[in-house]
């Protein structure tokens, strides 16, 4: 959300300098994406805050945490109240995915540039002026953080909005020029003859506003944040307004919306000759038990009571005590604050008012909790550690076959885990071997110039279960290329050095080994040497094997040198 | 100058045929493409041609320059496919009883330093210190979970928009065992806390150290792949002000005294309240600096009270306990320790790099 600071202060009397306002606002409300002369840009990233998302909303923030007065009050009567206008017809196929409706016809309007007070102010939020009429709706969600759409009433067949679900197999043009294909999860707004809208999303290209428009039919709506949030997904088209959608609409401030859009095009010289207003709208106001000793508690600081209740004031929330109950206070929950549900939510709303950083740091009391078996965190460490003093490198790489070792050792996917959106095809698929990637680093850093190369990872491999979660297991790889014809005899020094924690069975290990191991499979045969092939045993069970990788191979990742692997699952030992 | 080609080809196409290992080949490539190669040199000589020959030299001479190429080539992988065929009279010595844990003599094993992974080192150090306030590491949950234990469970439901700062790598179950829920790779150390809360009783004081995951494209300052440390303390009593204890305590002892921590709001949807940690910028000391963006601060990890929601959904009795959780990035720690500029550098396999350390 960029908050234009002119803006800002026609809505703030605000009594703190700018710089002061930018050092407070990540301390006690939320963190700055960028500062500039002209706004405040605030990180809305993942936030709940629907009510940042407007000017008067952050304008509110601003005056609790600045102690300066907002300058507006909200309005107790609309425009069309004191009017007998007729209605606009309005059909609604699912009152669940759009609760509230409302629909304002607007004649005699001339569309040209607006004005320069208005530019600026859609300059300093990030958004560009297209024509007066349009811009209204803009400034309005920015204001309000309701969204609202203009219709061309020329272009809506028999001036008749209809809120449905698509139909399997329509498409529609949106402003952006793309034709987009709707499911049946897909909100629409349509007249009786064809599509005007994407919900809360975007209009279409076939209903805008042109120079030639003079009525418009202005629709303010609150529609299911969910299903907005799926069509926006599956489009990818995130626009602002379906951005304020997701976070949570009220149905006060869309009154207030509403009616101050009317007067922005009555000033214009537009007039409102029909509206409909559906659905319930009226908010159903939250009220939520807090007490005195769950602050404190929760905080670990003593705030007085008198303190809490101006805090929770500043903020907008009204406080009454709970009868009988000195220190519990049942508080009502400004309409806006659609974040605010639990009681610990108001508890930060206190401990933010009393500053985050003045809260004294408090010692861990209490006893300490029962041993935990800490063996395979122990061993793991204690092995690197080993293996290290024996003049390895640890190294850490990616739990991802690389698409070089998929395409050189064509693992079948149908033994790996694959990743359903991969960012890229270096992420498709989980290793179920450590080793390729650690030949990819001996390529590497043989390339950078190294000739004597000793390395290790312990990570994590992962592989397919028959029930339940897929397995995950620990392996120990270790890869030496030393620049001999025969790496692997340095596996019995290294092994040695961790003789402790490795303890292989010594079975069927005679000196000269030739053919030993040649029940191993095809791919095995391939990827590794003829005879320098083992398996390695632990009470009597398979749980790696040592190879030296075959020369072809290394060729494909570029390697000239012997390189010989060992991998191991670590998990054995810990029984 | 067709002749000279001709010659050209005749005669490396003999010098190939007769080179028996690879080095010769190298060779015989450098006297033909390298700088001052015999086919390098050649074109500057065309000039002198007139229309009509060089209409004929041209491709003569680039599809000799083709043949003979394909020709080394060809040849290497003969040599290679030659040389492979020794590979079945070669012999696995594994000086066999080393493997039960007795080094021989005369082996081949090399004088080398060992380095330690600086990850590895940075988690050590803050694993034992957080030992010594009673916290123990759990390692019982796994990289691949279910929607429900990584997100779900902590309050961050499914369609909520603050599943947008979580950026999830989704798992095909497609060939898996059939799930009732969707997969993921964890995109924190946080599906531990389900878990934990059901297998321990308060009090608890658990260190989560692992990999993480996230849709996120690779740059200087962005991984798919990191470490999370994090702290889960559930007991009576416990408080923001705890929040405060932990992070002064990390922050002295990880990056001096004179480095003060500050808390500041933030929102997580698993935690209620949220906190930022701030410590004041290590290179300025909170003057304010290039690193800090002249704030005299750095964002350095953040934590918070554990949401009621997950905690009854872990079984803990909120009338009873109460619960924070406290995290930092241990590759943006040792980053900023060491003046690592590149994020990447840790899952390189770099050894000019890993070797520093």
């Amino acid at each position: 959300m960029k908050v234009s600071i002119a803006w800002l202060k026609e809505l703030v009397d605000l009594k703190v300098s700018i710089e002061e306002l930018t050092r407070l606002l990540p301390l006690r409300t939320i963190g700055l994406k960028e500062v500039t002369d002209d706004f405040i840009e605030l990180d809305m990233k993942g936030y709940n805050r629907a009510d940042l998302l407007s000017m008067r909303g952050v304008a509110r923030e601003v005056s609790a945490i600045t102690d300066s007065e907002v300058k507006f009050t909200p309005e107790s009567q609309f425009v069309w109240e004191e009017k007998k206008l007729p209605k606009v017809k309005v059909e609604i196929e699912d009152n669940k995915l759009c609760q509230v409706y409302c629909v304002a016809k607007i004649e005699g309007l001339k569309v040209k540039s607006s004005s320069k007070e208005w530019v600026k102010k859609l300059i300093d939020s990030g958004i560009r002026s297209i024509d007066n009429v349009t811009d209204v709706t803009n400034l309005i969600m920015l204001e309000y953080g309701q969204t609202i759409h203009a219709f061309d009433a020329a272009k809506v067949a028999d001036e008749t909005m209809i809120v449905r679900l698509a139909k399997g197999g329509e498409e529609f043009v949106t402003l952006d020029g793309k034709s987009r294909k709707l499911t049946k999860e897909d909100l629409l707004i349509t007249d009786p003859k064809g599509i005007l809208s994407l919900s809360g999303i975007m209009g279409g290209k076939n209903s805008e506003i042109t120079g030639n428009t003079n009525t418009i039919l202005l629709e303010v709506a609150i529609f299911d944040p969910v299903s907005i949030r799926k069509s926006s997904q599956r489009f990818s088209l995130y626009s602002e307004a379906s951005k304020r959608i997701q976070h949570g609409l009220t149905k006060a401030n869309l009154m207030q919306a509403l009616s101050a859009a009317i007067k922005m095009y009555e000033q214009l010289g537009g007039k409102l000759t029909a509206i409909t207003l559906t659905g319930n709208l009226e908010d159903i106001p939250k009220k939520i038990k807090l007490t005195q000793e769950k602050i404190n508690s929760l905080i670990g600081v003593d705030i007085s009571p008198d303190q809490v209740k101006s805090s929770l004031k500043k903020f907008g929330f009204e406080m009454s005590l709970q009868e009988g109950q000195s220190q519990t206070w049942e508080v009502t929950v400004p309409y806006w604050r659609l974040d605010i549900a639990i009681e610990e939510d108001l508890i930060e709303e206190v401990a933010r008012m009393y500053g985050y950083e003045k809260i004294p740091a408090n010692e861990l009391k209490g006893e300490l909790p029962e041993k935990v078996d800490q063996t395979l965190p122990n061993f793991i460490y204690d092995l690197k550690k080993a293996l290290a003093d024996a003049g390895l490198t640890e190294v850490q790489t990616y739990s991802f076959y690389s698409s070089k070792s998929f395409s050189i050792l064509q693992p079948p996917p149908s033994t790996l885990i694959k990743v359903a959106n991969p960012i890229s095809s270096e992420t498709e698929y989980l290793r179920n071997n450590v080793w390729p990637n650690l030949v990819e680093v001996v390529g590497r850093n043989l390339r950078n110039g190294f000739k004597d190369i000793a390395i290790f990872e312990i990570g994590k491999a992962y592989t397919p279960a028959e029930n339940g979660l897929p397995a995950e297991q620990y392996r120990l790889s270790l890869v030496i290329c030393n620049g001999t014809e025969n790496p692997i005899s340095e596996f019995s020094v290294i092994l040695s050095a961790a003789k402790n924690l490795i303890k292989l069975d010594p079975s069927a290990s005679p000196q000269d080994d030739k053919g030993a191991d040649d029940t191993r499979g095809e791919p095995e045969k391939r990827i590794f040497h003829p005879t320098r092939f083992k398996n390695l045993e632990y009470k009597g069970k398979v749980i790696g094997a040592l190879a030296e990788v075959h020369p072809r191979i290394l060729n494909e990742y570029r390697i000239e040198k012997r390189v010989a692997i060992l991998e191991i699952s670590i998990e054995p030992f810990m029984s | 100058m067709e002749e000279k080609i001709n010659k050209i080809q005749a005669d490396y196409l003999s010098k190939i045929s007769q080179a028996k290992i690879l080095e010769d080949l190298d060779k015989i490539f450098l006297a033909l493409f390298g700088k001052s190669g015999e086919l390098t040199l050649l074109p500057r000589e065309f000039s002198k041609l007139t229309k009509e020959e060089l209409h004929k030299v041209g491709p003569l001479f680039n599809k000799t320059k083709l043949e003979l190429d394909k020709e080394i080539r060809d040849k290497r992988n003969e040599i290679r496919e030659d040389s492979y065929k020794k590979l079945e009279s070669e012999t696995l010595i594994l000086q066999g009883v080393a493997l039960q844990g007795i080094a021989l003599e005369n082996t081949q094993a090399q004088k080398r330093t060992g380095h330690l992974h600086p990850l590895t080192q940075f988690e050590k150090k803050i694993a034992d210190l957080f030992c010594k306030l009673g916290f123990q590491q759990y390692d019982g949950a796994p990289h691949i979970d279910t929607d429900y234990n990584t997100y779900e469970a902590l309050n961050i439901p499914k369609d909520s928009p603050a599943r947008d700062l979580q950026d999830t790598l989704y798992i095909d179950t497609k060939n898996l065992a059939p799930q009732k829920d969707k997969l993921l790779l964890r995109g924190h150390t946080s599906n531990s806390e389900i878990r934990i809360m059901k297998e321990f009783k308060p009090p608890i004081r658990m260190m989560l150290i692992g990999r993480c995951f996230r849709h996120e494209n690779l740059d200087a300052r962005h991984e798919h792949t990191f470490d999370q440390f994090e702290i889960v303390y559930i007991d009576k009593g416990v408080n923001m002000g705890n929040l405060q204890y932990l992070s002064e305590y990390f922050l002295k002892e990880v990056f001096g005294t004179e480095i003060r921590a500050r808390l500041r709001t933030k929102y997580y949807p698993q935690v209620e309240p949220g906190a930022g940690i701030d410590g004041l910028c290590i290179f300025c000391k909170g003057k304010g600096c290039r690193v800090c963006g002249n704030v005299g601060w750095l964002e350095l990890g953040g934590a918070g009270m554990i949401h009621p929601v997950a905690l009854l959904n872990g079984g803990i009795d909120t009338s009873k306990y109460s619960g924070l959780a406290w995290g930092i990035s241990p590759e943006r720690m040792v980053m900023l320790i060491e003046g690592i500029e590149d994020i990447r550098l840790f899952r390189s396999g770099d050894l000019k790099f890993l070797q520093k350390y």
